[in-house]
């Protein structure tokens, strides 16, 4: 098992290093190559791994990292279910995108930093996923941030993508200062770093400090997932390559928060307190997101608002203490996420780097039927039709959050609901401006050809469309003839114990109620956005344009970061230097020895000049502070 | 053998400056001379960590020099000691290959004062009389000076003077406290000695204990640099040409804490106790303000000087914590940083070689036209960020999470300054790297010299990121000793 579980993750670190070291030495074929055999050889391993863990759990060891006495630092990974299966989901997809972004990147010159970025990253995931010692995985955690940052702002030439990169580096790393304050904690309650070890006695934690820790995690993981209030960052990293934020943006790095939610669940999962607040972060982030996407012109923008406000359920998901529907919902989100990203890879591919919306139509459908069918597919797994794999997934989310004690569950179950109705709506309208009717600048759009995408780009959206459709079978409700595969499978992860028998009444009734929502959702999008729909323009009409410009700018929590916090701390970076540190203190030296060159006219006999004034006068002013010092030390 | 080797590697490089006075008509052979000097002193050095690592335990020389007064020559060699002149003489030897070509005139002196300033360096770091110490201290200080006001920039002389004045300033009152001390020490013992194994054993008054302590605290703070005493540093850096730079960041400033810990704390326990709170606060202040302030900065040179501020902010509240975990962490940031700031010293001299300016609008869009020099800068801005992986984040968890174990407080706040070193840091890469090239003048990517250096030290950065046990081994005996020597410093902070 040792050797499987180290190939799994060294494949794709020698293959970043590969390309770093070499990359610019050897062929171009030969670096896509090596980039892509990384990842896929990463998968196999993930394959045998999964098969002869057989659902159990080990702890392995490679080396230790570091040691000071008892804060031992070890690379070591825990492989349990919950591990083995996030790391097949992430190995598959990486696959799938690094294949893809073959055909995606064939004119770019950037491609060595671009494929060495795309590994370094999955081998940072992969990371994160494995882990057993938080401190190995805050590499993980801080290496894909990094590489996020790389990727984001890979088209570095415009300081706009640049900047993109820099904001999304910031504020997950403001995420990661709870984590590290965790870390912390941690190893002053436990004395140690291991995720195992710490699950394992959580129960010496008292409720406050669980409240403590569930809040902090929370905070880490809403950086890294785009929770509210950190979730501005993410749509403007889709300033990067298309195939970069299908993989980082949708399927995993984002995922990452969620996971370590699910990882630790049992050190805060006794604390009604920190559930309560993870699930409210995770609806009214649900919710924001579904609001958010409803109004955006750009086609990335909208997967974007829609990634934000899916990860929002994953977090109500832990919330309301299931977290093999977390988990679930988590896997199937990343199929068709990165389809729908795909899929709007090859549209923007097909129209030249064109990406609002409103410049498509109906020749996409008719030009690229190979695009169009698995785009429906992933829509459909978004908007949760039944029989999706979305379908089943948010459907238990649903259910565990209906079920969950308190009134309190049932309002956000609630709100949760209503986002799905939204969720269609946004859904669909994308998908009909997109592929029905025509474009809105049909004029000028109609010399522009369709340029057909490399047919490795299309192959790889068909794998993941027939996912997005079938995923569902993994965790098949009793209802539906299923056995619950992955419930049973998840049944030996800390804190995913059996919730007890659902109702079938409960079960049955929300299936028939997000169903009935879905189509609803869909019928309402083709009235308001179909080929004649009453809608179907870049904005609202006009008194509706106050909620329009709301929307849009995402209830204006960015322009709110700038005008609060960016704005006000550069400022007080100018105040500091040039008030502060130039004509505060060291002017402040300066003229305290012109006063004393005063001083020194007097006692030129023995002094001169204007060295030894501002020495006379340093040694002054260095004595004022020698008394403070010494009065205080010698009386504290 | 291994006594005579340590004073081998103190003067060697003093010898080999005289030498290369004698070539002052030839700059190619001061040059190759002060390369071979330093090489042969860093071998030395491998040397002696090879013998000490086979035969651990500290390797003292004591001889009397001046008997009247009882001052020794003494010196004592540890895994503190040992790590610090090891980044010495490394520094050292990547000074002269950066100087290489950017040196022109005056190559000789150049070199001497150079050579000069390894010795004060090295010696400091081995000193155990006071006496040496402190001339050692002064040693290292005059070099310097020269560098900065010879072949410093534009306003090199004013800078220059500026940090003279600081420095000596902060050196006078630890004279006269270190005089005090032994003063004291005489009229209880009879024996005059500045040794520092005999005058921690002296008995002081509360009170005069905080008056000496706070002279040392003073110098030492001056040299580190800690809030408010800092506005030197900014102008020195600035002003230094680069191989200057280097010293004053790798070297110069790791003397300041040093001297803290290895001086100030045995010598005065009681008032160093009492001085954590303040050391905490000022190690913040340091913390969040240099950073703060380098996001003003337009001058890329300046920026790193004010991250160094801000840098040495972190390892003080190390040093305060005086825990088993900052401390080790707080020592091996020393050689991190070192290490790290020296790195972009040198790549912000090498874009100015190229773009003439150091100006950061002038820079822009680097990454396109020297790949190489902007992979460099990369590796070296995301080590300074603590990124896991490389040198810098070893030693900042271990002071971060060993904070908790003493003052929890403390380490969340400190957490905190990460994000305030990104946000600097993330400003200057891509002010540099990104955008658009300001002009279409080719620039030269990085010669087969300067790879080297960089290379050299992205290796050790590397190492030290994934492997650093070997380096924290070599602490365990010293910090320990730290730990249990000052007991009382311990037991009073009820640890």
């Amino acid at each position: 098992m040792k050797p499987i579980l180290l190939l799994l993750m060294l494949f794709p670190l020698l293959g970043g290093l590969f390309s770093a070291l070499f990359g610019r030495r050897v062929s171009r074929w030969t670096v896509e190559r090596v980039a892509c055999a990384g990842v896929i050889l990463s998968f196999i391993m993930a394959l045998i791994a999964f098969d002869s863990s057989g659902g159990k759990h080990q702890i392995i060891t490679f080396f230790t990292w570091f040691q000071v006495a008892d804060f031992s630092v070890l690379m070591d990974v825990r492989f349990d279910p919950l591990a083995a299966f996030m790391a097949l989901t992430v190995t598959f997809v990486s696959s799938l995108i690094h294949i893809y972004s073959v055909g995606y990147m064939k004119h770019d010159e950037g491609y060595v930093r671009y494929f060495c970025y795309l590994n370094l990253f999955v081998f940072s995931m992969l990371v994160i996923t494995l882990a057993d010692n938080l401190v190995f995985l805050f590499l993980g955690w801080e290496g894909v941030g990094f590489c996020s940052y790389g990727l984001i702002g890979f088209w570095y030439k415009d300081m706009k993508n640049a900047s993109a990169g820099r904001k999304a580096f910031l504020l997950t790393r403001i995420g990661d200062v709870a984590f590290g304050i965790a870390i912390g904690l941690f190893f002053l309650i436990f004395n140690s770093l291991s995720i195992t070890y710490i699950n394992g006695h959580a129960d010496i934690l008292t409720p406050g400090t669980m409240t403590l820790f569930g809040l902090l995690l929370l905070w880490a993981a809403a950086g890294k997932s785009a929770q509210l209030p950190l979730s501005v960052w993410l749509p403007d990293a889709m300033a990067g390559p298309t195939p970069v934020s299908a993989l980082i943006h949708a399927a995993t790095m984002v995922t990452a928060g969620v996971y370590l939610l699910m990882r630790l669940f049992p050190v805060f999962s006794g604390s009604a307190t920190a559930m309560a607040f993870i699930a409210v972060a995770g609806t009214l982030t649900a919710f924001y997101g579904a609001c958010a996407a409803l109004m955006q012109g750009d086609i990335k923008r909208v997967l974007a608002y829609s990634t934000i406000s899916q990860l929002g359920y994953m977090f109500l998901a832990v919330g309301a203490g299931n977290i093999t529907a977390g988990m679930f919902h988590l896997v199937t989100h990343a199929f068709f996420k990165a389809l729908l990203f795909l899929a709007a890879g090859c549209v923007i591919h097909a129209l030249h780097e064109e990406q609002n919306i409103f410049r498509m139509g109906k020749k996409l459908r008719l030009a690229l039927p190979g695009v169009y069918w698995p785009f429906l597919a992933g829509a459909a797994a978004l908007s949760a039709l039944p029989p999706t794999a979305g379908f089943f997934s948010k459907d238990e989310i649903l259910i565990s959050t209906f079920l969950h004690a308190g009134i309190f569950y049932k309002f956000l179950w609630f709100i949760a609901i209503l986002t799905a109705a939204l969720t269609a709506l946004y859904t669909f309208r994308l998908f009909f401006i997109v592929f029905t009717g025509e474009s809105l600048y049909y004029e000028e759009e109609s010399e522009k050809s369709v340029e057909k995408p490399p047919p490795n780009m299309i192959a790889t959206l068909w794998p993941l469309g027939v996912l997005a459709i079938f995923a569902g079978l993994l965790n098949l409700p009793a209802g539906w003839g299923g056995g619950g595969w992955l419930s049973e499978y998840f049944l030996n992860i800390p804190g995913a114990a059996h919730h007890g028998e659902i109702p079938h009444s409960v079960e049955n009734g929300m299936a028939i109620a997000s169903a009935v929502i879905g189509i609803f959702g869909i019928i309402c999008a083709w009235f308001l956005y179909g080929p004649k729909g009453l809608l179907r323009r870049p904005d609202l009409p006009g008194a509706w344009g106050g909620l329009f410009d709301l929307l849009r700018e995402a209830f204006y929590l960015d322009w709110l970061y700038r005008r609060y916090i960016a704005w006000p701390f550069e400022k007080m970076a100018d105040i500091l230097w040039n008030r502060v540190d130039r004509e505060g203190i060291d002017r402040g030296l300066y003229s305290f020895a012109n006063t004393f060159m005063l001083f020194s006219q007097i006692l030129r006999e023995w002094t001169s000049g204007r060295l030894s004034g501002y020495l006379f006068m340093l040694f002054m002013g260095l004595t004022v502070i020698l008394c403070l010092l010494a009065i205080n030390f010698s009386i504290l | 053998m291994i006594p005579l080797l340590l004073s081998a590697i103190i003067f060697l490089p003093l010898f080999g400056g005289l030498i290369v006075l004698a070539f002052s008509r030839y700059p190619d052979r001061c040059r190759w001379i002060s390369l071979g000097i330093t090489g042969a002193d860093l071998f030395l050095v491998a040397n002696l960590l090879v013998q000490f690592i086979q035969n651990p335990g500290a390797i003292t020389v004591d001889l009397l020099w001046i008997e009247t007064f009882g001052i020794r020559y003494a010196l004592a060699l540890d895994g503190i000691s040992l790590l610090l002149i090891l980044l010495t003489a490394f520094l050292t030897l990547l000074c002269v290959l950066v100087s290489w070509r950017s040196i022109t005139k005056r190559v000789a002196a150049f070199h001497f004062f150079l050579l000069l300033s390894q010795t004060g360096v090295i010696g400091l770091f081995l000193a155990t009389d006071l006496f040496l110490f402190y001339l050692f201290w002064e040693l290292q200080v005059i070099p310097l000076f020269f560098l900065i006001g010879i072949w410093g920039h534009s306003d090199r002389v004013h800078a220059a003077i500026k940090f003279f004045i600081f420095s000596i300033t902060g050196s006078l009152l630890m004279l006269i406290a270190l005089i005090g001390v032994v003063m004291i020490h005489k009229s209880q013992t009879g024996e005059v000695s500045f040794s520092i194994y005999a005058l921690n054993t002296t008995l002081l008054t509360a009170k005069t204990e905080g008056w000496l302590y706070a002279a040392f605290l003073l110098a030492f703070a001056i040299k580190i640099p800690l809030f408010p005493v800092h506005t030197w540093l900014p102008d020195a850096h600035t002003e230094a040409p680069t191989a200057g730079s280097v010293i004053l960041a790798g070297l110069l400033l790791k003397t300041g804490m040093y001297g803290l810990f290895r001086i100030g704390f045995p010598l005065f326990p009681g008032a160093a106790h009492n001085s954590a709170s303040v050391l905490l606060i000022l190690g913040f202040i340091g913390l969040f303000y240099g950073a703060w302030i380098a996001l003003a900065q337009q001058d890329m040179k300046r920026l790193v000087a004010y991250s160094s501020i801000s840098h040495m902010g972190l390892m003080v509240i190390g040093l305060a914590l005086w825990n088993r975990y900052t401390l080790s962490g707080s020592i091996l940031q020393m050689i991190n940083h070192g290490l790290v700031t020296s790195a972009l010293f040198i790549l912000v001299g090498m874009i100015d070689e190229r773009i003439g300016s150091r100006q950061m609008e002038k820079a822009g869009g680097l990454w396109r036209k020297m790949p190489l020099l902007s992979g460099f800068f990369l590796l070296f801005a995301m080590a300074s960020v603590g990124l896991p992986g490389l040198n810098n984040f070893v030693g900042e968890i271990l002071i971060l999470a060993g904070a908790f174990k003493t003052r929890p407080w403390v380490g969340a706040l400190g957490f905190v300054g990460i994000v305030f070193t990104l946000v600097y840091t993330l400003r200057l890469i891509q002010e540099v790297l990104f955008g658009e090239p300001k002009t279409d003048d080719p620039y030269p990517d990085l010669s087969l010299r300067e790879t080297a250096i960089l290379g050299a030290i992205a290796i050790v950065v590397i190492f030290i990121g994934l492997h650093p046990d070997p380096l924290l081994n070599l602490l365990e005996g010293p910090v320990g000793e730290l730990l249990g020597g000052t007991k009382n410093l311990l037991t009073l902070q009820g640890y």
